[in-house]
């Protein structure tokens, strides 16, 4: 089961208990009625439970949640990494056609006009990994290809008429050389702690 | 607190029609739009070109947005003025204001192509390739829908306030901290339907105040285009804006289940410590959701980012523990009448409830990672558009109808009607969930494999689901057409009855 499926599965589960809920509570009318004050004293014990079952059960998520943000620590920013400058504007990405195998690259993302969307997309063509590219500022995104073949990188932004055009393959290659170098502005602004696939439960 | 007498030819039905009318009628002309890019995307229209694809994209997005909420505005109008008298030329006003801005944005995406959507992220609607006039008559436009909130806002707030005896009885707070004492005084919380009155008020005067800060910046830098703006700041104020007022839709309509739904179930509703708790709770967590919509822009101060899970997470506690779950309560064991206004309107609860699981999942951020800016989100927010807000506003417009009409729908037309509607409007959403796990971006007129195929079955089953909107209509016309005039007038009797309680 991949990812996707995964995902609709998880979907599927919660929206299927869910419509359950609706429907049962809607069969229940063909039954001999209840008087109102009598529904409430039971709904108002199972609310509370509810309430409470939930407000744990998102606290637990979210906490659970966080060792997978891309936001990462600073002693995670500061590993060797290979910089790699992206440059996006309407409607093409300026960014080297080859990557090295389990090397980390780390992403200088900057927009040269509008917002724009860098998403990278493996040779299954699952989205593993994206940030968002802006004008006036470089967003950073430390990714480790360890999987050989050809990858996409989308625009997941929309940026005017060629938005669906706009896209780059590169590949991927065990013994391929480093990206070379390439010339580009100081950004006027950055953040300073770079984020990353390498902790996602995707990958 | 004194009632308003209402009856059918009183100003406050007048302003409710007027709106429901106005606003049904744009998302009728919405509908059509939305399926024409779906068969496009499908491959099954090939000669629609990607300025005009967009160019609908930015109309479709805008008009069913502002229709959806004109709609709402309208109906919560015309609920608090059962309990206070309202200014109806103000109503009209803003109602003016807002269609000066619909017809703006047909003019500036139709004949003007322009094409920088909904949101119109800064600086896109400067560097598109359409016209310099259509993007100004964009901006005026979306200004006027604004002030025309505004309006109503203030309206809302203020009739709350009046009514309450100010901003301790608005907010029920002595309801709540001092209840015994509360109680002994004879006092009276505020009615269900004033919480969702206040709260949209209150927030959307904010969301108003920054929606115009934001206007007024892009108009400036649309006079001079030596202005150079922030992005991320553009940014932050355009989604705390754009979500706002688009979550406000469906905080709106909540008053129509509470007045709708004991109506359907022949049970009572009353305004409770939890319900007022859970009022308070969404007034701040709808403010502070926004930050979800920057997850990818790594340069948001971090906190800011958990905040918004957090937020976001904690949203769903009053909508369904309170507003969902009374909804239920009424419901269990009733001896309610499955007329189409109640299948309508207690559906929408189910779109309410499934689209907000699919937002959760979307507002955790290590699945945001991957489903950010996909199908995704255009499936969430369409499962409670268009299977919680639209259906709504259809309970709501079918249990006014069916309150007057001499006519009983048949149990077969019912049926048909919510088969096709709803088998429909499941094939149609599905078509987005599956491109959205599956990584397909959104806003995208040609779209990468395997999205062209999944928006086939999204196409049939739009197809499906506009048929069965038609027959509601249909049948709808006929309610109407065997209106009985000596039947009470409903929600009147509930006027009434908030009268003999003083």
């Amino acid at each position: 089961m991949d990812a996707a499926e995964k995902l609709l599965l998880m979907f599927f589960l919660l929206a299927a208990v869910a419509t359950f809920v609706f429907v049962a509570v809607a069969w229940s009318t063909r039954l001999p009625e209840q008087e109102q004050a009598e529904v409430q004293h039971r709904g108002y014990v199972i609310r509370g439970r509810w309430f409470l079952g939930l407000t744990l059960g998102l606290l637990a998520v979210f906490f659970g949640t966080i060792p997978f943000f891309p936001y990462l620590a600073a002693a995670a920013a500061l590993q060797p990494a290979e910089k790699v400058p992206v440059i996006a504007m309407q409607f093409a990405f300026i960014m080297p056609d080859h990557f090295p195998l389990n090397r980390r690259i780390l992403f200088e993302v900057t927009s040269r006009d509008v917002n724009h969307g860098f998403g990278i997309y493996n040779p299954e063509g699952q989205l593993i990994a994206q940030t968002q590219a802006m004008p006036d500022y470089v967003n950073y995104l430390a990714v480790t290809f360890h999987q050989p073949g050809h990858y996409t990188a989308r625009c997941l932004e929309y940026c005017g008429v060629g938005h669906a055009i706009m896209q780059k393959d590169f590949t991927v290659e065990g013994a391929s050389p480093a990206p070379a170098p390439m010339p580009m502005q100081e950004p006027s602004g950055t953040n300073t702690v770079p984020s990353s696939n390498e902790s996602n439960p995707f990958e | 607190m004194k009632a308003i007498p209402s009856n059918n030819s009183s100003p406050g039905r007048g302003v409710m029609k007027l709106y429901l009318i106005s606003g049904l009628l744009v998302v009728a002309l919405m509908l059509p739009a939305g399926l024409t890019m779906r068969a496009a995307q499908a491959g099954w229209l090939p000669a629609l070109p990607p300025d005009l694809f967009y160019a609908l994209l930015t109309l479709h997005g805008a008009g069913m947005i502002v229709a959806l909420a004109v709609c709402a505005m309208g109906a919560l109008w015309f609920l608090i003025r059962r309990h206070i008298e309202l200014n109806a030329p103000l109503a009209v006003l803003a109602w003016l204001l807002i269609m000066l801005g619909v017809v703006g944005v047909v003019v500036a995406t139709l004949v003007g192509r322009f094409a920088g959507l909904y949101t119109f992220l800064y600086p896109l609607p400067f560097d598109g390739n359409w016209p310099g006039w259509s993007t100004g008559v964009f901006l005026i436009s979306m200004v006027l829908v604004n002030a025309g909130w505004m309006i109503w806002s203030f309206q809302m707030i203020g009739a709350v306030l009046r009514t309450c005896g100010g901003l301790r009885g608005a907010l029920a707070w002595d309801y709540v901290w001092h209840k015994p004492a509360f109680q002994a005084a004879g006092r009276q919380p505020p009615p269900p339907e004033a919480l969702p009155a206040f709260m949209t008020g209150f927030d959307g005067l904010i969301a108003g105040m920054a929606a115009t800060l934001l206007g007024v910046s892009l108009l400036v830098r649309w006079l001079d285009p030596r202005v150079v703006i922030d992005p991320l700041w553009v940014k932050n104020l355009t989604y705390f804006w754009a979500h706002t007022f688009a979550n406000l839709i469906i905080y709106m309509l909540a008053a129509l289940i509470y007045v709708g739904m004991p109506y359907a179930t022949r049970r009572t509703y009353h305004t409770s410590t939890v319900l007022v708790v859970g009022w308070w709770t969404s007034m701040v967590l709808t403010l502070t959701n926004y930050f979800h919509h920057l997850y990818m822009d790594f340069v948001q101060p971090g906190i800011l980012q958990y905040f918004g899970e957090l937020s976001s997470y904690l949203s769903a506690l009053p909508v369904t523990a309170v507003t969902v779950f009374s909804a239920l309560m009424l419901v269990w064991r009733s001896r309610t009448r499955w007329t189409l206004g109640a299948i309508f309107m207690y559906s929408g609860l189910v779109g309410w409830v499934v689209g907000g699981i699919g937002a959760e999942i979307d507002a955790s951020v290590p699945f945001n990672v991957h489903l950010h800016n996909t199908l995704w989100v255009p499936a969430h927010f369409h499962t409670y558009l268009l299977g919680g807000c639209l259906l709504f506003v259809m309970g709501w417009v079918f249990l006014l109808l069916e309150s007057r009409s001499a006519r009983e729908t048949s149990g077969i037309m019912r049926w048909l009607i919510a088969a096709l509607s709803f088998g429909g409007m499941i094939v149609f959403l599905l078509g987005f969930y599956f491109g959205g796990a599956y990584g397909v971006p959104r806003r995208y007129a040609i779209e990468p494999a395997p999205g062209p195929f999944i928006a086939q079955f999204a196409t049939i089953g739009a197809v499906i689901m506009l048929i069965g909107f038609t027959l509601a209509f249909i049948e709808g016309w006929r309610l109407r057409w065997n209106r009985a005039d000596d039947r009470p007038l409903w929600p009147g009797e509930l006027t009434e009855e908030a009268s003999h309680g003083e």
